[in-house]
Protein backbone atom coordinates (compact mmCIF):
# COMPACT_ATOMS: atom_id res chain seq x y z
CA UNK A 1 0.00 0.00 0.00
CA UNK A 2 1.35 3.34 -1.00
CA UNK A 3 1.62 6.11 1.49
CA UNK A 4 -0.14 9.33 0.85
CA UNK A 5 2.11 12.12 -0.46
CA UNK A 6 1.73 14.07 2.72
CA UNK A 7 3.14 11.26 4.80
CA UNK A 8 6.15 10.57 2.60
CA UNK A 9 8.28 13.13 4.28
CA UNK A 10 11.63 11.56 5.06
CA UNK A 11 13.39 14.37 6.78
CA UNK A 12 13.26 14.07 10.54
CA UNK A 13 12.34 17.22 12.46
CA UNK A 14 15.50 18.83 13.80
CA UNK A 15 15.59 20.24 17.35
CA UNK A 16 16.14 23.97 17.25
CA UNK A 17 17.85 25.08 20.44
CA UNK A 18 18.41 28.67 21.38
CA UNK A 19 21.80 29.36 22.85
CA UNK A 20 20.88 30.66 26.29
CA UNK A 21 24.43 31.12 27.57
CA UNK A 22 24.94 34.78 26.41
CA UNK A 23 21.53 35.72 27.79
CA UNK A 24 22.43 34.03 31.05
CA UNK A 25 25.68 36.00 31.17
CA UNK A 26 23.79 39.26 30.65
CA UNK A 27 21.25 38.40 33.35
CA UNK A 28 23.89 37.47 35.90
CA UNK A 29 25.79 40.71 35.19
CA UNK A 30 22.59 42.75 35.50
CA UNK A 31 21.58 41.07 38.77
CA UNK A 32 25.06 41.61 40.18
CA UNK A 33 24.94 45.30 39.27
CA UNK A 34 21.46 45.76 40.75
CA UNK A 35 22.38 43.96 43.98
CA UNK A 36 25.53 46.05 44.31
CA UNK A 37 23.86 49.40 43.72
CA UNK A 38 20.61 48.69 45.52
CA UNK A 39 19.64 50.44 48.70
CA UNK A 40 18.08 47.96 51.10
CA UNK A 41 17.38 50.70 53.66
CA UNK A 42 14.38 52.71 52.53
CA UNK A 43 14.58 55.98 54.44
CA UNK A 44 12.04 58.78 54.50
CA UNK A 45 12.26 62.16 56.18
CA UNK A 46 10.05 64.54 58.11
CA UNK A 47 11.26 68.08 57.67
CA UNK A 48 10.92 70.63 60.43
CA UNK A 49 12.28 74.17 60.35
CA UNK A 50 14.07 75.94 63.17
CA UNK A 51 11.53 77.96 65.16
CA UNK A 52 11.93 81.68 64.44
CA UNK A 53 11.04 84.31 67.00
CA UNK A 54 11.43 88.03 66.56
CA UNK A 55 9.62 90.95 68.23
CA UNK A 56 7.92 92.04 64.98
CA UNK A 57 6.19 88.69 64.45
CA UNK A 58 5.11 88.54 68.10
CA UNK A 59 3.55 92.01 67.79
CA UNK A 60 1.84 90.99 64.55
CA UNK A 61 0.52 87.79 66.09
CA UNK A 62 -0.93 89.63 69.07
CA UNK A 63 -2.87 91.83 66.68
CA UNK A 64 -3.96 89.15 64.20
CA UNK A 65 -4.62 86.41 66.79
CA UNK A 66 -3.84 83.48 64.42
CA UNK A 67 -4.83 79.87 65.10
CA UNK A 68 -1.28 78.77 66.01
CA UNK A 69 -2.48 75.22 66.52
CA UNK A 70 -0.47 73.55 69.27
CA UNK A 71 -0.24 69.88 70.23
CA UNK A 72 1.26 69.32 73.66
CA UNK A 73 2.31 65.83 74.72
CA UNK A 74 2.46 65.43 78.47
CA UNK A 75 3.17 62.46 80.75
CA UNK A 76 -0.41 61.17 80.82
CA UNK A 77 -2.30 63.10 78.17
CA UNK A 78 -2.09 65.10 74.97
CA UNK A 79 -3.74 68.47 74.45
CA UNK A 80 -4.77 70.24 71.26
CA UNK A 81 -5.14 73.96 71.86
CA UNK A 82 -4.60 77.46 70.53
CA UNK A 83 -2.75 80.14 72.55
CA UNK A 84 -5.17 82.73 71.17
CA UNK A 85 -8.18 80.56 72.06
CA UNK A 86 -9.33 80.24 68.45
CA UNK A 87 -10.45 76.67 69.15
CA UNK A 88 -11.76 74.90 72.20
CA UNK A 89 -8.90 73.02 73.83
CA UNK A 90 -9.23 69.24 73.74
CA UNK A 91 -7.46 66.86 76.10
CA UNK A 92 -6.85 63.32 74.85
CA UNK A 93 -5.71 60.81 77.49
CA UNK A 94 -2.90 58.39 76.64
CA UNK A 95 -3.69 54.78 75.76
CA UNK A 96 -3.55 51.96 78.32
CA UNK A 97 0.12 51.42 77.31
CA UNK A 98 0.90 54.97 78.40
CA UNK A 99 1.48 56.22 74.85
CA UNK A 100 -0.20 59.17 73.13
CA UNK A 101 -3.44 58.21 71.42
CA UNK A 102 -2.32 59.04 67.88
CA UNK A 103 -5.67 57.98 66.42
CA UNK A 104 -7.56 60.27 68.81
CA UNK A 105 -5.18 63.15 68.05
CA UNK A 106 -5.62 62.56 64.32
CA UNK A 107 -9.43 62.57 64.55
CA UNK A 108 -9.46 65.71 66.69
CA UNK A 109 -7.15 67.48 64.21
CA UNK A 110 -9.44 66.57 61.29
CA UNK A 111 -12.23 68.41 63.11
CA UNK A 112 -9.94 71.42 63.58
CA UNK A 113 -8.95 71.29 59.89
CA UNK A 114 -12.63 71.51 58.88
CA UNK A 115 -12.75 74.99 60.41
CA UNK A 116 -9.31 76.12 59.18
CA UNK A 117 -8.83 74.57 55.74
CA UNK A 118 -6.06 76.99 54.78
CA UNK A 119 -3.98 76.35 57.88
CA UNK A 120 -0.92 74.08 57.45
CA UNK A 121 1.22 74.78 60.50
CA UNK A 122 1.21 73.04 63.84
CA UNK A 123 3.41 73.60 66.87
CA UNK A 124 4.46 70.39 68.61
CA UNK A 125 5.38 70.54 72.30
CA UNK A 126 6.49 67.08 73.45
CA UNK A 127 7.57 66.24 76.99
CA UNK A 128 11.26 65.56 77.58
CA UNK A 129 10.66 61.83 78.11
CA UNK A 130 8.89 61.31 74.77
CA UNK A 131 10.77 58.75 72.72
CA UNK A 132 11.76 59.35 69.10
CA UNK A 133 9.49 56.49 68.06
CA UNK A 134 6.45 58.19 69.66
CA UNK A 135 7.53 61.56 68.27
CA UNK A 136 7.55 60.22 64.70
CA UNK A 137 4.17 58.50 65.23
CA UNK A 138 2.61 61.74 66.53
CA UNK A 139 4.13 63.75 63.66
CA UNK A 140 2.68 61.24 61.17
CA UNK A 141 -0.78 61.55 62.73
CA UNK A 142 -0.53 65.35 62.68
CA UNK A 143 0.80 65.72 59.12
CA UNK A 144 -0.95 63.24 56.89
CA UNK A 145 -4.41 62.19 55.87
CA UNK A 146 -5.23 58.49 55.61
CA UNK A 147 -7.32 57.09 52.74
CA UNK A 148 -9.93 56.08 55.31
CA UNK A 149 -10.34 59.65 56.63
CA UNK A 150 -13.44 61.64 55.66
CA UNK A 151 -12.70 63.75 52.58
CA UNK A 152 -12.01 67.46 53.02
CA UNK A 153 -12.46 69.97 50.20
CA UNK A 154 -11.10 73.45 49.82
CA UNK A 155 -11.97 75.99 47.08
CA UNK A 156 -9.07 76.82 44.79
CA UNK A 157 -8.00 80.47 45.19
CA UNK A 158 -7.88 81.14 41.43
CA UNK A 159 -10.51 78.89 39.87
CA UNK A 160 -12.91 78.67 42.79
CA UNK A 161 -13.36 74.95 42.16
CA UNK A 162 -13.33 72.78 45.26
CA UNK A 163 -10.26 70.55 45.48
CA UNK A 164 -9.51 67.74 47.92
CA UNK A 165 -7.19 68.59 50.80
CA UNK A 166 -4.18 66.28 50.58
CA UNK A 167 -2.52 66.83 53.96
CA UNK A 168 -3.63 67.70 57.47
CA UNK A 169 -1.04 70.00 59.05
CA UNK A 170 2.19 69.18 57.15
CA UNK A 171 4.40 71.95 58.59
CA UNK A 172 5.49 70.87 62.06
CA UNK A 173 7.57 73.18 64.26
CA UNK A 174 8.88 72.28 67.70
CA UNK A 175 7.75 74.81 70.25
CA UNK A 176 9.91 74.06 73.25
CA UNK A 177 13.54 73.86 72.12
CA UNK A 178 14.41 76.09 75.07
CA UNK A 179 11.89 74.60 77.51
CA UNK A 180 12.58 72.45 80.50
CA UNK A 181 9.45 70.28 80.69
CA UNK B 1 46.51 -7.47 20.74
CA UNK B 2 46.79 -7.33 24.48
CA UNK B 3 46.52 -3.56 24.16
CA UNK B 4 43.12 -3.85 22.48
CA UNK B 5 41.89 -6.05 25.30
CA UNK B 6 43.08 -3.80 28.09
CA UNK B 7 40.38 -2.07 30.15
CA UNK B 8 41.97 1.34 29.72
CA UNK B 9 41.78 1.03 25.95
CA UNK B 10 38.18 -0.11 26.04
CA UNK B 11 37.25 2.87 28.14
CA UNK B 12 39.00 5.12 25.68
CA UNK B 13 37.02 3.72 22.82
CA UNK B 14 33.73 4.90 24.32
CA UNK B 15 32.12 7.78 22.50
CA UNK B 16 32.18 11.13 24.29
CA UNK B 17 28.54 12.02 24.76
CA UNK B 18 27.70 15.71 24.93
CA UNK B 19 26.21 16.62 28.30
CA UNK B 20 23.84 19.52 27.92
CA UNK B 21 22.85 21.52 30.92
CA UNK B 22 19.18 22.47 31.11
CA UNK B 23 19.43 26.24 31.39
CA UNK B 24 15.75 27.06 30.94
CA UNK B 25 14.79 26.60 34.60
CA UNK B 26 17.81 28.63 35.69
CA UNK B 27 16.79 31.38 33.26
CA UNK B 28 13.30 31.38 34.78
CA UNK B 29 14.69 31.86 38.28
CA UNK B 30 17.06 34.62 37.16
CA UNK B 31 14.33 36.50 35.31
CA UNK B 32 12.11 36.38 38.41
CA UNK B 33 14.97 37.70 40.55
CA UNK B 34 15.65 40.43 37.99
CA UNK B 35 12.02 41.55 37.95
CA UNK B 36 11.92 41.62 41.76
CA UNK B 37 15.14 43.66 41.94
CA UNK B 38 13.96 46.11 39.30
CA UNK B 39 10.65 46.57 41.11
CA UNK B 40 12.26 47.26 44.46
CA UNK B 41 15.12 49.31 43.01
CA UNK B 42 15.12 52.82 44.37
CA UNK B 43 16.91 55.65 42.69
CA UNK B 44 17.43 57.79 45.77
CA UNK B 45 20.24 60.29 45.65
CA UNK B 46 21.32 60.10 49.29
CA UNK B 47 24.16 58.09 50.69
CA UNK B 48 23.00 57.84 54.28
CA UNK B 49 24.62 55.06 56.20
CA UNK B 50 23.46 53.43 59.38
CA UNK B 51 25.10 51.86 62.41
CA UNK B 52 24.76 48.28 63.64
CA UNK B 53 22.15 47.97 66.36
CA UNK B 54 20.37 51.19 65.42
CA UNK B 55 16.60 50.71 65.59
CA UNK B 56 14.81 53.28 63.47
CA UNK B 57 11.13 54.14 63.88
CA UNK B 58 8.70 53.61 61.00
CA UNK B 59 7.02 56.58 59.37
CA UNK B 60 4.16 57.04 56.90
CA UNK B 61 5.98 59.98 55.31
CA UNK B 62 6.67 59.70 51.58
CA UNK B 63 9.40 62.35 51.39
CA UNK B 64 12.75 60.97 50.26
CA UNK B 65 15.62 62.73 52.03
CA UNK B 66 18.14 64.43 49.71
CA UNK B 67 21.81 64.25 50.63
CA UNK B 68 22.85 66.49 53.53
CA UNK B 69 25.00 66.54 56.65
CA UNK B 70 24.10 63.53 58.72
CA UNK B 71 23.94 62.90 62.47
CA UNK B 72 23.27 59.45 63.92
CA UNK B 73 22.14 59.15 67.53
CA UNK B 74 22.26 55.76 69.21
CA UNK B 75 21.43 55.24 72.89
CA UNK B 76 25.21 55.18 73.55
CA UNK B 77 26.44 58.21 71.60
CA UNK B 78 26.42 60.47 68.56
CA UNK B 79 28.12 60.04 65.19
CA UNK B 80 28.42 63.03 62.86
CA UNK B 81 29.46 62.38 59.27
CA UNK B 82 30.78 58.90 60.18
CA UNK B 83 32.87 60.23 63.07
CA UNK B 84 32.02 59.50 66.69
CA UNK B 85 31.85 62.86 68.47
CA UNK B 86 29.93 62.23 71.71
CA UNK B 87 29.84 59.26 74.08
CA UNK B 88 26.90 59.18 76.49
CA UNK B 89 27.36 58.13 80.11
CA UNK B 90 25.29 55.51 81.83
CA UNK B 91 22.98 56.91 84.49
CA UNK B 92 21.60 54.11 86.63
CA UNK B 93 18.07 54.35 87.96
CA UNK B 94 16.53 52.64 90.98
CA UNK B 95 15.17 49.87 88.79
CA UNK B 96 17.04 47.90 86.13
CA UNK B 97 14.85 49.19 83.31
CA UNK B 98 15.33 52.79 84.44
CA UNK B 99 18.99 52.69 83.46
CA UNK B 100 19.43 55.25 80.70
CA UNK B 101 22.22 56.93 78.80
CA UNK B 102 22.65 60.67 79.21
CA UNK B 103 24.95 63.34 77.82
CA UNK B 104 27.96 64.00 80.07
CA UNK B 105 27.74 67.27 81.96
CA UNK B 106 31.20 68.31 80.74
CA UNK B 107 29.89 68.18 77.17
CA UNK B 108 27.05 70.61 77.90
CA UNK B 109 26.98 74.42 77.86
CA UNK B 110 24.37 77.23 78.00
CA UNK B 111 22.51 75.81 81.00
CA UNK B 112 22.63 72.29 79.61
CA UNK B 113 21.00 73.19 76.29
CA UNK B 114 24.01 73.08 73.99
CA UNK B 115 26.19 70.04 73.26
CA UNK B 116 29.74 71.38 72.91
CA UNK B 117 31.42 68.63 70.79
CA UNK B 118 28.44 68.65 68.42
CA UNK B 119 28.52 72.44 68.16
CA UNK B 120 32.23 72.34 67.26
CA UNK B 121 31.66 69.63 64.63
CA UNK B 122 28.70 71.49 63.12
CA UNK B 123 30.63 74.78 62.91
CA UNK B 124 33.56 72.96 61.28
CA UNK B 125 31.24 71.32 58.73
CA UNK B 126 29.55 74.64 58.05
CA UNK B 127 32.89 76.39 57.47
CA UNK B 128 33.96 73.61 55.10
CA UNK B 129 30.68 73.85 53.16
CA UNK B 130 30.96 77.64 52.91
CA UNK B 131 34.55 77.38 51.70
CA UNK B 132 33.50 74.89 49.01
CA UNK B 133 30.67 77.16 47.93
CA UNK B 134 33.03 80.15 47.78
CA UNK B 135 35.36 78.20 45.49
CA UNK B 136 32.51 76.84 43.37
CA UNK B 137 31.51 78.52 40.11
CA UNK B 138 27.84 78.36 41.07
CA UNK B 139 26.67 81.88 41.98
CA UNK B 140 23.40 83.56 42.79
CA UNK B 141 21.85 86.38 40.73
CA UNK B 142 24.04 89.07 42.27
CA UNK B 143 27.22 87.05 41.71
CA UNK B 144 27.76 86.00 45.30
CA UNK B 145 28.50 82.39 46.35
CA UNK B 146 25.40 80.34 47.09
CA UNK B 147 24.42 80.55 50.78
CA UNK B 148 24.88 77.64 53.18
CA UNK B 149 21.69 75.55 53.03
CA UNK B 150 21.89 74.67 56.75
CA UNK B 151 20.15 71.30 56.58
CA UNK B 152 20.90 68.60 59.16
CA UNK B 153 19.55 65.07 58.80
CA UNK B 154 18.96 63.44 62.19
CA UNK B 155 18.82 59.65 62.29
CA UNK B 156 17.97 58.64 65.84
CA UNK B 157 17.33 55.31 67.50
CA UNK B 158 13.66 54.95 68.38
CA UNK B 159 14.51 54.75 72.10
CA UNK B 160 16.26 58.14 72.14
CA UNK B 161 14.29 60.67 74.17
CA UNK B 162 13.08 64.06 72.96
CA UNK B 163 15.25 65.67 75.65
CA UNK B 164 18.35 64.63 73.66
CA UNK B 165 16.83 65.53 70.28
CA UNK B 166 15.83 68.94 71.62
CA UNK B 167 19.41 69.63 72.73
CA UNK B 168 20.67 68.58 69.29
CA UNK B 169 18.22 70.86 67.49
CA UNK B 170 19.07 73.77 69.79
CA UNK B 171 22.80 73.19 69.21
CA UNK B 172 22.30 73.02 65.44
CA UNK B 173 20.14 76.15 65.48
CA UNK B 174 22.85 78.10 67.33
CA UNK B 175 25.42 76.84 64.78
CA UNK B 176 23.37 78.32 61.91
CA UNK B 177 21.40 75.29 60.77
CA UNK B 178 17.83 76.15 59.79
CA UNK B 179 16.17 72.90 58.78
CA UNK B 180 16.14 69.50 60.50
CA UNK B 181 15.25 66.30 58.68
CA UNK B 182 14.12 63.57 61.02
CA UNK B 183 14.81 60.24 59.32
CA UNK B 184 12.79 57.07 59.71
CA UNK B 185 12.15 53.83 57.89
CA UNK B 186 9.49 53.91 55.22
CA UNK B 187 6.28 52.15 56.18
CA UNK B 188 5.48 49.43 53.66
CA UNK B 189 2.08 50.12 52.13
Amino acid sequence: MLKRPSSRRRSTPTDVQINLVPMLDALVTLIGFLLFSMSFLSLVSIETPKPEVNPDTVEKKLQERPLQLTVSIREKESEIWSPFERIQAKVIPHTSEGLPDTKGIHEALIEVKRGFLGENKVVLVPSASTSYDVLVAVMDSVRGLEPTDPPLFRPNATTGIEEPVKALFPEVVFGNLLGEN
Amino acid sequence: MSRLRSIRFRRGRKKHREVELQLTSMMDVLVIILVFLLKSYSTSTNNFTTLPGLKLPISASQDLPPDSLHLIITPEGMTFENERIVEFELSAGSLADETTYAIKKVDLAEDGRQIQPLYAALIKARDRAELLRAKSRARDESGNPLPFDGVLAIQADKRVRYDTIRKIMYTAATAGYKVFRLLALKRES
